[in-house]
């Protein structure tokens, strides 16, 4: 009652009706894998949310403090105000060492569900024409998550933080002629410097955020604006989408997950430690710890920097260090190949149509041996920048560790790649359903003629498909439209109602194009409930019966007064 | 025990202590005693910081069930140690010379459980010890009177906490680790975790330098800054630290980044999934 006349209010001072109802009407697909950017979202929610906390107590200077606190081990220890002020936030500060943690994992979480949906979206094709520009603007978020994990990872000043920084900035370094100029202007002299943390604070908190958030909305507006993309399937064309409506059933499953991330979140962040600064002591350039790996999402580097044999070459009397082609080098060309996968794909692939129902992942097995040999390499850097942890469990020297991977990470690539890619053959091919149903016949016509997959059945016109219509019932003063396959046993109704037969029929058109319109008397209403129907009943059964009561009692009235006009007469 | 068995060190070879019969035994058996007044079994892995350096007036009269200090630390050496060691700790192609090495190494590698090795090995693992917190110091006895002098078993005391974590910092952190979890050397040894020393281990340690580790001797640390030392790495041994939840082994971002991965596919993923499906019913 509240909303509705609140609404009311808003809607007479700014007409948010049309829009809004557009917008609320608007259709997600209904398949699960759509939700897992909003995983991402969420978790960028959560972010923010605990970020602005930290920001209260993180004092961002290199500055010196004595920390007092709680933590005996640093009690009176002079260090830098920033990695003071972390201790302080993790030990002394009401919630801090919750709110820290569940920030922390909240970015590691937030890398890894953008990660996973960059897989969704590259396997089923989703980047494909019209969608590139968003596929640019996701990968843009992706190496903007990366900068802000490493400079939020970076800012406590920690022990283990400042060798990751210290090798980052070896890493600049190395890039041949403008490598040191870059380094001293991002940090502002010689590392460690006192510019540093301000820096990384000011990057952390204010720039990247800002660039993010704006590109979330350009990737969400992008995505409102298109339409969604979706899987092919009964009543799935390229010019409409089936799933459920926004409001309400869309909006209460995406704030299910929007808790449940909290969820997950916020118990990590309680249950599990991470990144326990305390135990690793303020950074000292003459200090180290060891085993020291970044988190998850830089350790692809890493380990590209561990497994790099240290070959220096010199190009026209310039020195090009052993970190460039590891550090920059392998860096650069993953997000460059990212950026351009859906050019080179329209490219050599030579579809140049736009795409809005999406391939399964087996439909394209080139696509789908490039993505899990880059999957396996990348996996592969990450386990490598672990291989000091991997020598000390099983008992074996590391350099043999690093021997292996070295290997291992060129070859075992180029084997799944060519595994998935052949799958991939003989399941688009063969009749088989799922991976187990795959036979030895299956993978030995892989190598036979290639059959089409079925063109999109909306594309052909209705004659060739029986029983498919489009039906159309006006409801008061509206009109209402839906998809039905009679054969199929389908109907899909359309989200919003037209204010006119054409409105409809246009509506209609736009999604099934070629199909049939009757204009019908509507669909049945649905049968009352039980309770419902008991109260009807009861209410109709109560109105007669005072009907007749009034009835009654009228008569009774009216005879009083003709057996006694000379009492009621003085009155009147 | 400790005066009895530099008395046995001056004789030519131990091995004459056999010889010479039980009236020695009888001597030195209420001494040896006197010295261990409580040998309680959990001493084994906490040996009483004062067992091994100040033997006290014995309290002669208590009865002796066990042979002699020296002798007892014979029998074990010959028993458990001589065959790579050497009789005399003179060292052989399969074990180094025990001469010179100071009761601390002794009380070490022995406390530890890392010798005696039940297989060759390059680097011996720390176990349950085999000997009994007695038979430990007579050992040390016994290796002692090889002569070289060698590191005392240090006496620890209560230290300052702050001074600790800086000197570990130094001095430790980059073979331990900055959290004690310990980490991998070359060739296949590693630095092994802090977690199950005592605090005299830790020091004696310190002093010696087993394996690789470098020994730290009195020049480079004095006293105080071991006792400073050793009372942080108990500190960072205790739970109290890992305030955050399960530190995960302490091993660091890759383990976190395991459990965030699980997290994200096994809980948020699925949790998709499953709305997913509902929506299609």
């Amino acid at each position: 009652m509240i909303v509705d006349r609140f609404a009311r209010a808003l809607d007479d001072r700014l007409r948010l009706s049309p829009v809004a109802r557009r917008a609320l009407a608007k259709v997600f697909p209904d398949h699960w894998s759509f939700m897992l950017g909003e995983i991402a979202l969420y978790s960028l929610v959560a972010l923010i949310l605990t970020g602005v906390y930290l920001t209260f107590f993180f004092e961002a200077s290199a500055a010196d403090r004595v920390y007092q606190g709680s933590y005996a081990p640093l009690d009176g220890s002079t260090t830098s105000a920033a990695y003071a002020s972390t201790v302080r936030l993790s030990w002394d500060v009401r919630a801090g060492l919750l709110i820290r943690q569940t920030h922390h994992w909240a970015a590691v979480v937030f890398v890894a569900a953008i990660v996973v949906h960059l897989i969704r979206i590259f396997f089923t094709g989703a980047f494909r024409k019209p969608r590139e520009l968003n596929w640019l603007v996701g990968v843009t978020m992706l190496t903007l998550a990366l900068a802000n994990g490493f400079t939020g990872y970076s800012m406590p000043d920690d022990l283990l933080s400042g060798l990751g920084l210290r090798i980052i900035v070896s890493v600049v370094e190395s890039i041949p002629v403008v490598g040191s100029w870059l380094a001293f202007l991002a940090l502002g002299g010689e590392f460690p410097s006192t510019e540093m943390i301000p820096r990384l604070f000011v990057t952390h908190v204010f720039l990247v955020p800002a660039v993010l958030v704006a590109l979330v909305a350009v990737h969400l507006a992008m995505v409102v604006r298109q339409k969604h993309s979706q899987f092919p399937g009964p009543g799935h064309t390229e010019h409409n989408v089936v799933g459920s409506r926004l409001w309400p059933s869309y909006t209460l499953r995406s704030l299910a997950l929007f808790l449940w991330v909290l969820a997950v979140l916020f118990a990590l962040g309680g249950l599990v430690q991470i990144n326990p600064v305390w135990l690793y002591g303020p950074f000292s350039p003459a200090q180290a710890t060891s085993p020291a790996q970044p988190d998850w999402y830089v350790a692809w580097g890493d380990g590209a920097l561990r497994l790099f044999p240290p070959w220096e070459v010199r190009i026209g009397g310039y020195r090009v260090p052993a970190p460039f082609v590891p550090g920059v080098v392998v860096g650069g060309v993953t997000f460059l190949a990212l950026y351009a996968w859906p050019f080179l794909e329209r490219i050599f692939g030579r579809d140049h149509r736009p795409h809005h129902l999406l391939d399964r992942p087996r439909d394209h097995p080139v696509r789908m041996g490039v993505g899990v040999a880059a999957l396996t390499f990348y996996g592969l850097l990450v386990v490598a920048a672990g291989d000091d942890i991997i020598a000390r469990l099983l008992g074996v020297p590391v350099y043999d560790v690093l021997s292996v991977l070295r290997v291992v990470v060129l070859v075992l690539p180029l084997l799944t790649g060519t595994l998935a890619f052949l799958l991939a053959r003989a399941l688009r091919r063969g009749d088989a359903a799922r991976l187990g149903d795959l036979t030895r016949a299956d993978l030995a016509t892989a190598h036979g003629a290639e059959r089409r997959p079925p063109e999109d059945a909306s594309e052909r016109p209705a004659r060739d498909r029986p029983g498919e219509r489009v039906e159309m019932w006006p409801e008061g003063d509206v009109w209402h439209w839906r998809y039905r396959d009679a054969p199929g046993g389908l109907a899909v109704a359309g989200n919003r109602a037209a204010s006119s037969e054409e409105e409809a029929a246009s509506a209609a058109r736009l999604a099934y194009p070629g199909v049939d319109r009757v204009v019908v008397p509507g669909p049945p209403l649905p049968a009352p409930g039980r309770l419902r129907t008991a109260l009807r009943r009861w209410s109709d059964r109560a109105l007669g019966v005072s009907l007749l009561v009034a009835a009654l009692r009228q008569r009774r009235d009216r005879r009083r007064r003709d057996d006694g006009p000379d009492t009621s007469a003085p009155d009147r | 025990m400790r005066q009895a068995a530099r008395t046995a060190a001056g004789w030519p070879t131990p091995r004459r202590v056999l010889a010479v019969g039980a009236a020695l035994v009888l001597a030195t058996g209420p001494a040896a005693l006197a010295a261990r007044p409580a040998p309680d079994p959990a001493a084994t892995s906490a040996p009483a910081p004062a067992a091994g350096t100040s033997a006290p007036a014995s309290t002669a009269g208590t009865s002796a069930p066990v042979p002699a200090g020296s002798e007892r630390g014979e029998e074990l050496f010959r028993q458990q140690c001589a065959s790579c060691h050497g009789e005399q700790g003179q060292g052989s192609q399969r074990g180094p010379s025990l001469v010179g090495v100071g009761p601390a190494s002794v009380d070490f590698q022995v406390g530890t459980g890392r010798m005696p090795l039940a297989h060759e090995q390059s680097q011996p693992r720390r176990r349950e010890p085999v000997f009994s917190a007695d038979e430990i110091a007579s050992l040390v006895d016994h290796v002692a009177s090889f002569g070289g002098g060698g590191p005392q078993i240090p006496r620890v005391a209560h230290g300052d906490l702050p001074a600790g974590r800086e000197i570990f910092a130094a001095n430790c952190a980059p073979c331990h680790g900055a959290t004690g979890a310990g980490a991998a050397l070359t060739n296949g040894r590693d630095a092994p975790p802090l977690y199950e020393a005592t605090a005299v281990q830790i020091a004696e340690a310190v002093r010696v330098g087993p394996g690789l580790m470098p020994a730290f001797p009195s020049q480079l640390l004095s006293d105080q800054q071991v006792d400073d030392l050793t009372t942080y790495v108990r500190r960072l041994q205790s739970e109290r630290l890992d305030r955050g939840g399960n530190p995960l082994g302490r091993l660091g971002p890759l383990a976190e980044g395991v459990v965030a991965w699980i997290a994200t596919v096994g809980l948020l993923v699925a949790a998709a999934r499953w709305l997913g499906r509902r929506a299609g019913e």
